[in-house]
């Protein structure tokens, strides 16, 4: 990475609501296409400076937020702020916005030095920042090449170079890992801390859960465009109790200890797999000490104990799966919890408002 | 803000592949129709009054090629704008555009300067080549040359030449109308092309009086510095208040419309 390149990077400027800081925050964002409500009601708050995983299934209405976000489709309905400013009056703030919306998208027979300069000169932007982003990215070597010739990284990383012309304050990066190999994840995983290190917010939607997990500290999850979680990351995990898994050395070893277990108020369940070896126990690691004494007490024999807690994966699918079909009851609303205002302590993933 | 959108849009078309296609597929056409023309005419007039090579020999003679050339050149400039309009669709890339340039009319119209000036470059270019393509069939076909580089042969020379650029502009500013309401550069060429050609033909041949009202036609008549059917002020007026209107409703539906490629 170039001196010049980490020179550069901005100041975090941001909406302050109170004590809260949002680089975005909308209320009621909604966008319809035609009969379809492709984003309904959306209530975000994306912290300043912070790195925010934007996930939801396919179709859930991501790319439809974001492009509402950069002035690129109209809501229907709904406000919002960007950068302290309206959504309606995109140009106040896209100078201070980089984006990369679905995939990189350049001209073929243009180098990517030339493809960047057709922006730098649209958005009025010092050339010198061409090499500085092409640098950054690890691409300053390759610029003249023509984009076609290019990787499916290598377009990443020019799409993500794309979004650092303006030296933003704020990244929206849509699927930034899209068809990466895991070498090609991993480096952009390290560009994003690299960003939000700068200062700058980054605000990032992906598909792959356990990247997210890895580097975001806050979630904003979306359904069918409805808003079911957003707040930290840690939050999230911390509301689904962790389990002990414990593996005995006999089938009859793990009945007495199922047997022990239930006798001293303990929740647990037999999972079945490694011929019904294996106990689930709804306890932290806390309870690992007491349970190997009891065992031995009882002359059972643990050949496996271990802590597990559950990965981000696993909560969104259960956010997803126990997401009924929309009710008043169950529609997230600035309060309940997916409002960071009120979400310091995340209720159980999915569960219905009341 | 104007001048930006057309710096960029010049960054693309400096490329050279772009050059040879575009330069080449206009000089092409233009020399065609001039090596055609004065190979064609006829050493004594007939009944149908056909070209013949006195007349060639007079002041007017060397643009009467370049006079034919006004269809084939208006439908390589209507493809290259709605390439340049409807690819921004198609490739995805206006998404980009848009976030660093979020006023779209301004964007539309520095893009629309930037094709226009490669056309009228274009244009220039082609009738360089094609007056060079003249001089060298009046060598062959041993007309008298003297005339066209007369005072008269230049003066008629440059109205031509300013009469083709507004044809071509003319032709082209359709071809982004079509790029933008199409939002595809493949199905603007071919639906374009369907109705500025054939279909325009059909009707002209069908419906008389008709060519005074169709573009391509008033275009054509433009480029000819005024028709039979169509004189050229009317032409240029009739053309003049159908782009007008045509760009303000491209103008409009491209500032409202959600961006969704």
């Amino acid at each position: 990475m170039s001196a010049a390149a980490l020179a550069t990077e901005p100041v975090v400027h941001a909406v302050e609501r109170g004590s809260e800081c949002y680089a975005v925050s909308t209320l009621g964002l909604t966008k319809r296409f035609g009969k379809r409500l492709a984003v309904d009601g959306l209530d975000l708050r994306i912290p300043a400076g912070s790195i925010t995983g934007f996930v939801g299934p396919n179709g859930a209405g991501k790319t439809t937020t974001i492009r509402m976000l950069l002035g690129l489709i109209r809501p229907s309905a709904g406000s919002g702020t960007v950068l302290g400013h309206p959504l309606g009056n995109a140009r106040a703030y896209l100078c201070r916005v980089g984006a990369l919306i679905e995939g990189p998208t350049f001209y073929p027979a243009l180098s990517g030095r030339e493809n960047l300069m057709v922006l730098v000169r649209l958005g009025g932007i010092s050339t010198k920042r061409v090499d500085v982003v092409l640098e950054r990215v690890g691409l300053g070597s390759r610029g003249l090449d023509p984009f076609r010739t290019y990787s499916l990284g290598m377009r990443q990383r020019l799409g993500i170079a794309a979004a650092l012309l303006p030296r933003p304050e704020l990244l929206v990066l849509d699927e930034p890992t899209n068809g990466l190999d895991p070498h090609g994840i991993a480096e952009i995983r390290a560009m994003l801390r690299s960003f939000a290190d700068d200062g700058m917010t980054v605000f990032v939607s992906s598909h792959l859960l356990a990247e997210i997990q890895q580097i975001c500290e806050h979630l904003v999850v979306i359904e069918a465009g409805r808003l079911i979680f957003q707040g930290g990351v840690e939050e999230l995990l911390a509301a689904r109790a962790p389990e002990l898994i414990v593996r005995t050395e006999s089938y009859e070893d793990a009945r007495r200890l199922l047997r022990l277990l239930t006798r001293i108020g303990r929740s647990a369940r037999m999972t079945g797999d490694d011929d019904a070896r294996t106990i689930e126990i709804g306890a932290d690691g806390a309870f690992a000490g007491d349970l190997n004494r009891l065992a031995m007490a009882d002359g059972i024999t643990l050949v496996h104990l271990a802590e597990r807690r559950s990965t981000l994966e696993e909560a969104f699918f259960e956010i997803t799966r126990n997401r009924g079909p929309p009710t008043p009851g169950n529609r997230c609303a600035p309060g309940a919890a997916g409002d960071p205002d009120r979400s310091s302590s995340a209720r159980p993933p999915g569960a219905a408002r009341p | 803000m104007i001048w930006r959108a057309f710096a960029s849009e010049w960054v693309k078309m400096r490329r050279r592949r772009l050059w040879y296609g575009s330069y080449g597929a206009i000089a092409a056409v233009v020399v065609l129709t001039t090596i055609v023309t004065i190979a064609g005419a006829l050493h004594h007039p007939d009944s149908h009054g056909d070209l013949t090579l006195a007349q060639l020999a007079h002041a007017s003679g060397l643009s009467q090629g370049l006079t034919q050339s006004g269809v084939l050149l208006g439908a390589v400039s209507f493809s290259i704008a709605a390439f340049q309009f409807g690819g921004e669709f198609a490739h995805g890339t206006l998404r980009n555009l848009l976030v660093r340039q979020p006023r779209r009319s301004t964007l539309m119209a520095g893009k629309c300067l930037a094709v226009l000036t490669f056309l009228i470059g274009a244009v220039v270019a082609a009738t360089i080549v094609a007056i060079c393509a003249a001089f060298v069939m009046a060598h062959l076909r041993g007309i008298s040359t003297g005339a066209w580089t007369s005072g008269a042969g230049m003066a008629d020379l440059g109205t031509l030449l300013g009469d083709l650029t507004i044809s071509a502009c003319g032709f082209a500013i359709i071809g982004m109308i079509a790029g933008v309401l199409l939002r595809s550069s493949v199905i603007a060429i071919a639906a374009g092309l369907a109705v500025l050609l054939p279909l325009e033909t059909i009707l002209t041949d069908a419906i008389p009086g008709m060519a005074r009202w169709l573009p391509a036609q008033l275009l054509e008549a433009i480029a000819q510095g005024g028709s039979s059917t169509a004189h050229f002020g009317a032409a240029l007026t009739t053309v003049s208040a159908y782009l007008l209107g045509a760009v303000m409703i491209a103008v409009l539906v491209f500032v409202r419309q959600d961006v969704t490629a």
